[in-house]
């Protein structure tokens, strides 16, 4: 390689560029192409099922009201993080979230595993009042989902369109949707949500410290 | 990762890495066509601004130099070439499980030492009460609040006046906690809405409470429901949650309008359970601290 062929690329801005372009993106085809890629062909562990239909509902107000703003849903591989919210989250996990909730930001604690970790009737007050409950607290109170009804075609239009996504809802879960989510509130359905966090799912703890590093 | 990610990444990473080293080993002797001033003859804004050709300071040449050996150790003892595993192995669930195990190494002795006392004798130890207040704070205090004072509104009972609802022993303690506990009141309302109020005067009546004579009379002979659970005396039984109604602490309040709403409406409190968050030693050392707060003045005259 001779200098005049530097020279080309120093005097020729646009060429320089494409070429800077080309070097930058090396790292990003790398990382994230092939995670992009394997996603798609991730499939549920056993135990984790699509959401019911008062659940899916529970997690589009979970969305809707910025919830993930302050609550992550991933618990890290490290000590002080699996001490305290239990066994470390895997993507296998979440692949019925659109969109994944794993979040990087915590103003709250994580969520992945708070199913069944408090009463409903906590899960209400503090929904309705975080302080009637823990007196420290600075999250918002949510008391309007308390009389907003859901609407059951809204629930079967969400579940037909998962379907269409791939997830595997038959066409007598969407038939049964009406029936479960019959004069049920916001307020229920993401209380319902939240106490299915993580319970049904967990990994054996054995299991996944003897597949290291097999998932991402 | 498959085969074909793999070699993908390989490629990727040799590119890189070859490209700049490439960069890195032939700039310092590539030759540059100079001028007889030192210059090679580029010039800028007319001519005021000309570029020199000068040798690459030594410091940037072993600063860089550095950058790839660190870069290439880094890919021989990590994974990071492909599928590569790198020579250490390491990986971050193996450090996780040393760390875990390093961590409960440490807590061997301390745990070692907790098993060997019920809870009622360990509630008196330093060192459990500092690790089930920790515990206590993570777990517990949501609905007992930080002070173990309970919250009423909730129906949390305050675990620092030694009074039970299920039992204040250290294994009655440790089945609330491993367990969990529901606890069932059931609505009266069918009694209609008088009998309700008379026999919330009759309840207020057994703990000596400012109550309605006539009321609390009228209510009395109702109450031979409630003492299935509550007991003919009104004193509860531990064996199946029911309060004490003669001792003036009320789980869910002690006023008119909140009885009236405990008969009418029933209660339902919920203790989740813990053993599956929560191991066997984690549960002996908070029921410890538990056991503690509404036994301190017992701590200190034994110290």
């Amino acid at each position: 390689m001779a200098y005049k062929h530097f020279e080309a690329i120093e005097k020729h801005a646009g060429l320089l560029g494409i070429l800077i372009a080309i070097m930058v993106s090396l790292g990003g085809l790398a990382e994230i192409t092939p995670l992009f890629v394997e996603a798609h062909t991730l499939k549920a562990p056993a135990g984790v099922h699509p959401y019911d239909p008062l659940r899916l509902m529970g997690k589009d107000v979970y969305v809707r009201e910025g919830c993930y703003l302050c609550h992550s849903q991933m618990i890290r591989a490290l000590r002080f993080e699996t001490q305290r919210y239990g066994h470390f989250s895997t993507a296998a996990e979440s692949v019925y979230d659109r969109p994944f909730q794993w979040g990087s930001k915590r103003t709250g604690p994580d969520l992945a595993r708070v199913g069944g970790k408090y009463s409903d009737d906590w899960q209400r007050m503090h929904l309705m009042n975080p302080r009637q409950v823990v007196p420290q607290s600075n999250m918002p109170g949510y008391p309007w989902l308390a009389h907003d009804k859901i609407d059951a075609a809204d629930v079967q239009a969400r579940m037909r369109t998962l379907r269409r996504l791939g997830d595997p809802y038959s066409d007598a879960d969407i038939a049964g949707a009406p029936a479960a989510v019959e004069g049920k509130t916001e307020m229920d359905a993401l209380i319902a949500y939240l106490q299915g966090l993580g319970i049904r799912n967990e990994p054996a703890p054995t299991a996944a410290a003897a597949s290291d590093g097999a998932a991402p | 990762m498959s085969t074909g990610w793999s070699l993908w990444v390989m490629f990727l990473v040799v590119l890189n890495m070859g490209i700049t080293f490439f960069l890195y080993l032939w700039g310092p002797r590539a030759k540059i066509p100079t001028l007889p001033d030192g210059t090679s003859g580029h010039v800028w804004a007319h001519g005021v601004l000309r570029e020199g050709v000068r040798k690459l300071p030594l410091w940037w040449v072993l600063f860089s130099g550095s950058m790839f050996a660190a870069g290439f150790t880094y890919l021989a003892l990590f994974p990071g070439f492909g599928s590569f595993k790198g020579v250490l192995g390491w990986t971050s669930h193996g450090e996780l499980a040393r760390n875990v195990a390093a961590n409960e190494a440490t807590l061997a002795p301390l745990i070692d030492r907790f098993r060997l006392y019920p809870v009622e004798q360990l509630a008196n130890d330093p060192a459990a009460q500092q690790m089930g207040k920790v515990l206590f704070e993570d777990n517990c205090a949501a609905c007992h609040q930080r002070s173990a004072k309970g919250n009423v509104a909730l129906g949390a009972p305050d675990l620092t006046d030694n009074d039970w609802l299920y039992g204040g022993s250290g294994k009655d303690i440790t089945t609330s906690i491993h367990d969990g506990r529901n606890g069932v009141m059931p609505p009266w309302a069918s009694l209609g809405a008088d009998n309700v109020k008379n026999l919330a005067q009759y309840v207020l009546s057994l703990s000596g409470s400012p109550h309605d004579e006539a009321k609390a009379a009228a209510g009395k002979p109702l109450f031979a429901t409630c003492a299935a659970c509550h007991g003919a005396d009104g004193k509860g039984n531990p064996a199946v949650g029911a309060p004490n109604l003669t001792d003036r602490i009320w789980l869910h309040g002690g006023s008119v309008a909140e009885i009236e709403k405990t008969i009418g409406e029933g209660r339902q409190g919920h203790m989740p359970v813990w053993s599956p968050r929560l191991t066997d030693d984690q549960i002996h050392t908070v029921a410890a601290y538990v056991y503690h707060l509404s036994h301190d003045a017992d701590a200190a005259s034994s110290q």
